[in-house]
């Protein structure tokens, strides 16, 4: 709910109950005047009566003249109107009159009606003023929520379409007519330039980092190979040597992998253009061509549709180039690699042998099917983290009884 | 074969001068931008080898100096990073290749081989191996003047043997030269073995025998003898 609405709620809750306790208290109140009024003027009439030296019926319009003792006192009782045949509320006044003949009992009366007439008119009067309360403060704070909260709205704008790579520090006003406004703007303008501030200097580590570590691989790599180029080496010597250079290639791939990982967490591939999925995936397999021949693997596909996502090119091959690597690495020799590209996914199946353990955690790092594969196992991490970046969902699913395992990457949400 | 290496490390520098002079080139260092500057500025080369993070400066800087002199150097971009935007940039600046750290010197030689064959020669040179006459813009391989056919992978290991001849060139090396990033799909260094095989099988045929020799625990080596 609106915050406007939301106040207006209570307030015009608040309202309504004031006006009814109001209403009541004075309902009460007039009533309460109008019949010590009419007792008085009752109590009058009776002294009036008691003036009189002589009691005949009709000397006033509602005297009653009675033989029979009444009970004596003020009291309320009610009439029916003949004309109207209605019960009409009266006021009555017994007293007792002790003239020259028989004792003779006197009742006066006084109608309620127009009193009744008259808080029926005050209740209407503060019902109608309620109402046009209750709907001029709806129209104020339509009006308040157009005028005063423009900038709240201009804040919330801006903030929505905030992103921190291509404008990292907010365009906001940082004074506005509200104070709270202003006071808004300027936190969350601090908090945008902490925040480009944070986002830079991660991104500065990450490349500094990828740096540093590239340059001494690249010395060690240098070294080793000049090494190998000596002509005394014994066998012995160069076995080790050869040995410590597949070290440092197999270092230098992870390290690699690791950077386009982190890369990706940063969200360092901000730019996106179209990419044609089924282009990327038959480049991909054009260049695998070598392993899957190697392995004799029948490659299928099934293109329904040919979608065209929004991707950075790199990120979009190399999403690519791991599911197809994966295919064909946990494939068994003679087996089949099907392709499927729809509108709202990509499912690349191979056939293999079953696999232990929980399919969500073969995307973890690190995570080898094959303890002793060279490759650090990074590769479906990467396919996920890919996925997350672009809000894809990634899913591993595997058939039993033709021992098929599935990778499918759906695009939509 | 004039080449100007710019490299900020000392230690990288001195391999790449030492790997670079055993093929004859002649070689200039330079540790940092103002010395490279100062020495696109005075001397002609043939290749410019450039580190992009120098101490004093942008390599990419350096890369527009030479275009703007209109210099006829080939450029060969070696950098530690490896963002596609450095690498987009540094080619569309004019460089002729880039080759991300770290790397196979071998792979280095090779590239920096294609760049200058392209640039001073126009492509129309051939390369000479004992028996061999390689033709890399026709992609033919005469042996004593016939021709040698040979599939695409097999070409690509031939000339990258013989970028770097009497050189031990490691299996990795051989596999990153082939596969680039796919190298590790699988156990790549079976299909070296392969390709060599059928390349040695097809040598042999034509009459020429023992110029790929294995050196046990390393690698594979273009013999000259």
């Amino acid at each position: 709910m609106k915050l406007l609405a939301t106040t207006n709620r209570y307030y015009l809750l608040l309202a309504t109950l004031v006006f009814a306790v109001g209403s009541v208290v004075l309902y009460v109140g007039i009533s309460l005047a109008l019949r010590i009024e009419v007792d008085e003027q009752l109590l009058n009439q009776q002294r009036e009566v008691m003036r009189s030296t002589r009691l005949k019926a009709g000397l006033l319009d509602i005297v009653a003249l009675s033989a029979e003792p009444q009970p004596a006192g003020l009291r309320d009782t009610v009439l029916l109107d003949p004309t109207e045949n209605v019960l009409v509320p009266y006021r009555q006044l017994s007293f007792r009159v002790a003239g020259p003949g028989p004792p003779q009992w006197v009742t006066l009366r006084k109608s309620l009606l127009e009193t009744e007439d008259m808080v029926g008119l005050v209740l209407t009067v503060m019902l109608t003023v309620l109402g046009l309360l209750l709907l001029s403060l709806v129209w104020l704070n339509r009006w308040l929520a157009r005028r005063i909260w423009s900038p709240f709205q201009h804040t919330l704008t801006a903030l929505r379409g905030y992103d921190l790579q291509h404008q990292p520090v907010l365009a906001l006003p940082p004074h506005t007519p509200i104070d709270e406004f202003s006071e808004l703007n300027q936190a969350l303008l601090q908090m945008s330039q902490r925040l480009e501030a944070d986002y830079q200097s991660l991104k500065d580590f990450t490349e500094n980092a990828a740096h540093e570590t590239r340059t001494p691989l690249a010395i060690m790599q240098a070294k080793l190979e000049q090494l190998l180029q000596a002509q005394e080496l014994r066998p012995a010597t160069a076995e080790l040597v050869g040995d410590l250079y597949s070290a440092t290639v197999r270092l230098a791939r992870l390290h690699q992998a690791l950077t386009l990982l982190s890369k990706i967490e940063n969200g360092q591939f901000p730019h996106v253009q179209p990419v044609q999925l089924d282009q990327v995936v038959q480049n991909r397999l054009r260049l695998l061509q070598d392993f899957i021949d190697d392995k004799e693997l029948t490659v299928t596909s099934e293109l329904r549709s040919r979608p065209q996502l929004r991707m950075h090119p790199a990120l979009a091959d190399s999403l690519v180039g791991n599911l197809l690597q994966n295919a064909i690495k946990h494939n068994h020799r003679g087996g089949g690699l099907h392709w499927v590209l729809t509108a709202e996914y990509l499912a690349i199946s191979n056939t293999g042998p079953a696999l232990a353990g929980e399919p969500a955690r073969f995307f973890e790092r690190f995570r080898k099917l094959n303890a002793s594969s060279e490759s650090p196992g990074l590769g479906l991490s990467i396919v996920q983290q890919i996925g997350r970046y672009y809000g894809y969902r990634v899913h591993y699913t595997f058939s039993a009884p033709d021992a098929v395992h599935t990778l499918r990457v759906e695009f939509g949400d | 074969m004039k080449i100007l290496i710019v490299e900020d490390e000392p230690a990288l520098r001195s391999s790449l001068v030492e790997y670079l002079r055993h093929d004859g080139y002649v070689c200039e260092t330079a540790d940092g931008y103002r010395v490279a500057h100062e020495k696109i500025k005075l001397y002609d080369y043939d290749c410019v080898l450039l580190d992009l993070t120098l101490p004093d400066g942008n390599g990419l800087d350096l890369v527009r100096t030479l275009k703007a002199d209109g210099s006829r150097a080939g450029v060969l971009i070696v950098s530690a990073r490896d963002s596609l935007d450095d690498k987009v940039l540094g080619l569309e600046l004019g460089a002729d290749d880039y080759l991300a750290k770290p790397f196979h010197l071998a792979e280095l030689n090779a590239r920096l081989k294609a760049i200058i064959r392209r640039r001073q020669f126009q492509g129309q040179r051939h390369l000479l191996f004992r028996d061999l006459s390689v033709f890399p813009d026709q992609a033919l391989v005469l042996v004593r003047d016939e021709a040698l056919p040979l599939t695409r992978m097999e070409y690509d290991l031939l000339l990258f043997l013989l970028a770097n001849p009497n050189r031990v060139l490691t299996k990795e090396s051989i596999a990153e030269h082939l596969w680039g990033d796919d190298a590790d799909t699988a156990d790549s260094f079976d299909f070296i073995y392969t390709h060599l095989k059928n390349l040695r099988k097809k040598l042999q045929e034509k009459g020429v025998d023992n110029y790929i020799r294995t050196i046990y625990g390393m690698g594979y080596k273009l013999s000259t003898e």
